[in-house]
């Protein structure tokens, strides 16, 4: 039986990795379901898709990089040049779809430049594309410090369009519930894993990725020497890549309809590790297309069971999928010692076959207790952030909130009070959003007035707090030192009887995405200060 | 005769490791004294010495020592991701040992008034230090391990450590940004002993690392085992504990680092304490021509690579330019630089000296 069961395993070994990721996926939404009944909702598991559709195109790209054997530590800065860009154009009236394919160019010229410089100049790709990301978020900031709003009706309608599932449409009307629906760019980034997956494995291109990767850089020797065009493929995959980030950076800007400097910060690092626990091993040359969707859906997963969670703050994200990585790299190696004749050893003698190897063993469980005694010893039993005061930050000293002023706005119905402190200029800056549409802002040297459509008040509180859930547990304030060009936020919205602040600094990865969208949708009616 | 030997001096002396990163860090001082005004005028406060120039060098130190940590990690071929994330980590330990009641919800005023004491710590100095480095030092190990015996590619197994790290110095201090009040501490990041007391710790520790390295056989092992691990092996050299210790000091060098930055603000940022040093490390001992192969290394060219990153940032802050548009220019200064070290380049010049001398 072991016997058998062990020669199934080598034979079909090369799946190993996937099986064990797309099982992950299953057991952890299962668990999810189980405990958590609001996930077994069918939209909960669509959105899994539709949050993080960017990260799926983006992650289809790296997949090809990684297969060749490279890196791209690009994609997070091209993203962020892309939403930026797109907007900024959007701003100064360009026609969408042409700022759509101008992004998808750039892209592509920023990967196939990298590229070139990786094949032909020999540079590191871990450089290279370094110096790419530093370049394309630069760029950002010589566009706009600020955040861009995106108001356009086509990127609007790319956004909110709703596709409805075939076979569970008929089922949920029968039911009499909402029918699950999906948004256009999932659809967008499943169609790119199928073209991908064409690519990958049924034409000579995909074989010649595949034939580069490998054994620290000895199959691109032995591919150079079967006369493959390894240079073209490499800028090739690179190109592909760039277009992958560019589109996955429009995909971004349309869900949260602005553009900034500061979006997708780490990005880079969930592509990656998406890719890794889908599979690929990192040295290139194994792995599947396919299973880059699987890894995706790991993170998305892990995402959503800590946010259903409520009382687990965001960092345990990070070192969820830290462990994932170890774990499946584990398991990834071990499949490399198989397959370097190994196979009659059963892995747990393998790994105490040497003194060595068991001195390792000790090493690293003492390490890892010492590290997790010393974590559980200092941290403290109560969750939940400190309301902190700021301290200057290096160029500004950033404002501390005025709570008892915006106390009394809200007392004298004001229904959005926004404090926002910090930033290039180092502004301090308190506006009110009154229910008859009335906007109030003081910066301390100017007081500005403003009138906006009253109905559009109450869109705005709506889709807060229906859709963004202002007044849920998953908004909850977070705080990093800010950064010279950051700012501070504190938004205070009161709707029917309800009433939270919520605190967040930009130019970090703590700030919850709806955090962004909420104030990507109030900015617009803001009055703007003349420096 | 005569003109045969002054060119030989001269190519000795461009051969040599320091030759282009000092040539830059020249170039770009020279910059600086032109387009800058009173760029290296000096100032005296109290027994101290003030002045931009001493700004590159207090700025530069944490990538130095990074940059220390590093190169010998790069020699061996390896590369560790995760220096920036071990910052934020000792960084929150550190913190927490000297102000633990940061984290308690309410504070009673009197806990609050004695937390402010600059004089008031929980634990003594040196058990504050003594921990952080022991927290490091097993960071360092733990990515040793992964590379060293459990064969990982030392960018994978520190890219777990980087992704992780974060969360685990958030995880330290809850979330929190713990405020440092203790001054003893702060000495570490902003005290003066006539020059920043930073600089003192950046040539101990590098003083210390040369003699370890290049006054026992330590350092040619290292070298050894980057330009060929398996030959190193069949000739005697344990070339597991060689990446062992190296990445081990890799984690300690970011412990002091990680102590030196967070001294210097006053606070442990588990989000922004090291955020992107690691690149900015790496591109330092590139900038020291140490080959990202592995092989050959400098330690004074590393930290004169960490000074010429500081410089170029420096210079472009009392130009003008804005914080975050810098990352594009650095972006661009990158390519040239390794450009320039690059073999195709290089072969350039020699066909161009070759030919030079033929006619």
């Amino acid at each position: 039986m072991t016997q058998r069961i062990n020669a199934l395993l080598s034979k079909y070994r090369r799946f190993i990795p996937l099986t064990v990721t797309a099982l992950l996926v299953l057991v952890a939404y299962t668990i999810g379901a189980i405990l958590y009944p609001a996930m077994r909702n069918p939209q909960v598991f669509f959105n899994l898709f539709q949050n993080n559709s960017y990260l799926l195109i983006s992650a289809i790209g790296m997949t090809f990089v990684i297969l060749t054997g490279g890196i791209d530590l690009s994609v997070s800065g091209v993203v962020a040049l892309t939403t930026v860009a797109s907007a900024a154009l959007l701003r100064d009236g360009w026609n969408p779809w042409i700022v759509i394919l101008l992004m998808l160019i750039m892209g592509m010229t920023l990967g196939a430049i990298m590229g070139s410089f990786i094949a032909f100049m020999k540079v590191q790709p871990f450089i290279a594309t370094l110096a790419g990301m530093w370049f394309a978020r630069g760029m950002c900031f010589f566009i706009s410090d600020d955040a861009i709003a995106i108001d356009n009706r086509i990127f609007h309608l790319i956004g909110k369009t709703k596709i409805l599932i075939p076979g569970l449409r008929e089922l949920a009307i029968s039911q009499a519930t909402t029918p699950p629906y999906t948004s256009i760019f999932v659809v967008i980034s499943f169609l790119l894993l199928g073209v991908a997956i064409y690519i990958a494995h049924f034409r000579r291109f995909g074989r010649t990725v595949y034939a580069i990767g490998g054994y620290e850089g000895r199959n691109e020797q032995s591919a150079r020497l079967m006369g493959l065009s390894v240079n073209t493929t490499k800028v090739l995959v690179y190109t592909f890549n760039g277009f992958c980030s560019g589109l996955a950076g429009i995909a971004l800007a349309i869900f949260v309809s602005s553009g900034h400097g500061l979006y997708a910060t780490g990005f880079e690092l969930d592509v990656i590790a998406s890719v890794v626990i889908g599979g690929t091993m990192l040295t290139g040359g194994e792995g599947y297309v396919f299973g880059t969707l699987f890894g995706v859906m790991v993170i998305a997963v892990t995402q959503i069971l800590i946010q259903f969670t409520g009382s687990l703050s965001s960092w345990w994200t990070k070192i969820v999928i830290g462990l994932l990585m170890l774990v499946f790299i584990g398991i990834q190696s071990f499949i490399a010692t198989r397959r370097g004749g190994r196979q009659q050893k059963k892995w747990i003698h393998t790994l105490l076959a040497t003194p060595q190897r068991r001195l390792a063993l000790i090493f690293s469980a003492g390490a890892l207790i010492v590290i997790s005694i010393l974590a559980i010893y200092f941290s403290p039993s109560i969750l939940g952030t400190e309301n902190i005061t700021s301290t200057g930050s290096g160029h500004c000293n950033v404002q501390p909130f005025r709570k008892e002023e915006v106390a009394n706005l809200i007392d004298n119905g004001a229904v959005i009070a926004y404090h926002r402190a910090g930033g290039t200029r180092c502004v301090d800056e308190l506006y009110a959003v009154y229910p008859d549409g009335s906007v109030v802002a003081k910066s301390g040297e100017q007081d500005l007035q403003g009138q906006v459509d009253p109905n559009e008040v109450q869109k705005i509180l709506a889709t807060i707090s229906d859709t963004y859930g202002w007044f849920t547990e998953k908004m909850y304030s977070t705080y990093h030192n800010p950064c010279g060009t950051c700012y501070t936020h504190y938004l205070t919205i009161s709707y029917n009887g309800q009433e939270k602040t919520v605190t967040a600094v930009d130019g970090g990865v703590d700030m919850q995405p709806e955090y962004g969208y909420t104030l990507s949708i109030i900015r617009p009616i803001l009055p703007k200060f003349n420096p | 005769m005569k003109k045969n030997r002054t060119s030989f001096t001269w190519r000795k002396v461009t051969e040599s490791r320091l030759f282009f990163p000092l040539l830059a860090l020249v170039i770009i001082l020279l910059a600086d004294l032109i387009l800058i005004p009173g760029f290296f005028k000096f100032q005296i406060r109290g027994d101290n010495l003030y002045g931009s120039l001493i700004d590159i060098f207090r700025n530069g130190s944490t990538v130095a020592l990074l940059a220390i940590g590093m190169t010998l990690v790069i020699a061996t071929g390896g590369i560790d991701l995760s220096v920036g994330a071990v910052m934020a980590i000792a960084a929150s330990v550190a913190a927490l040992l000297m102000n633990p009641y940061v984290l308690g919800k309410e504070l009673s005023p009197q806990l609050q008034a004695l937390i402010r004491d600059p004089n008031f710590t929980w634990q003594p100095l040196w058990v504050v230090l003594l921990i952080t480095l022991l927290v490091a030092i097993l960071c360092g190990l733990w990515n040793g391990i992964l590379v060293a015996y459990v064969r990982i590619q030392p960018m994978v197994a520190t890219l777990i450590l980087m992704i992780a790290g974060r969360g685990i110095a958030q995880l330290i201090t809850n979330g929190v940004r713990i405020q440092i009040f203790y001054e003893p501490y702060a000495f570490i990041g902003q005290g003066w002993i006539i020059l920043p007391f930073c600089l003192y710790l950046v040539a101990i520790i590098y003083a210390l690392t040369w003699l370890f390295t290049r006054k026992t056989a330590v350092g040619m092992f290292i070298e050894s085992v980057g330009i060929n691990a398996r030959s190193s092996f069949f000739s005697g050299i344990s070339e597991r504990k060689i990446k062992l210790l190296v990445y081990t000091f890799c984690g300690f060098c970011a412990g002091i680092a990680g102590l030196v930055a967070s001294a210097n603000i006053k606070t442990s940022d588990a989000n922004n304490i090291g955020w992107s040093l690691e690149l900015d490390a790496i591109l330092a001992v590139v900038i020291g021509g140490t080959s990202m192969a592995g092989g050959r290394f400098s330690l004074l060219a590393s930290i004169i690579g960490a000074m010429v990153m500081q410089a170029v940032t420096t210079s472009m802050y009392a130009i003008g330019v804005p914080a975050f548009a810098l990352l594009a220019i650095k972006g661009v200064f990158v390519i040239l630089v390794v450009m320039l070290y690059s073999k195709q380049v290089r072969g350039l010049f020699q066909k161009l000296a070759v030919d030079r001398k033929e006619t």
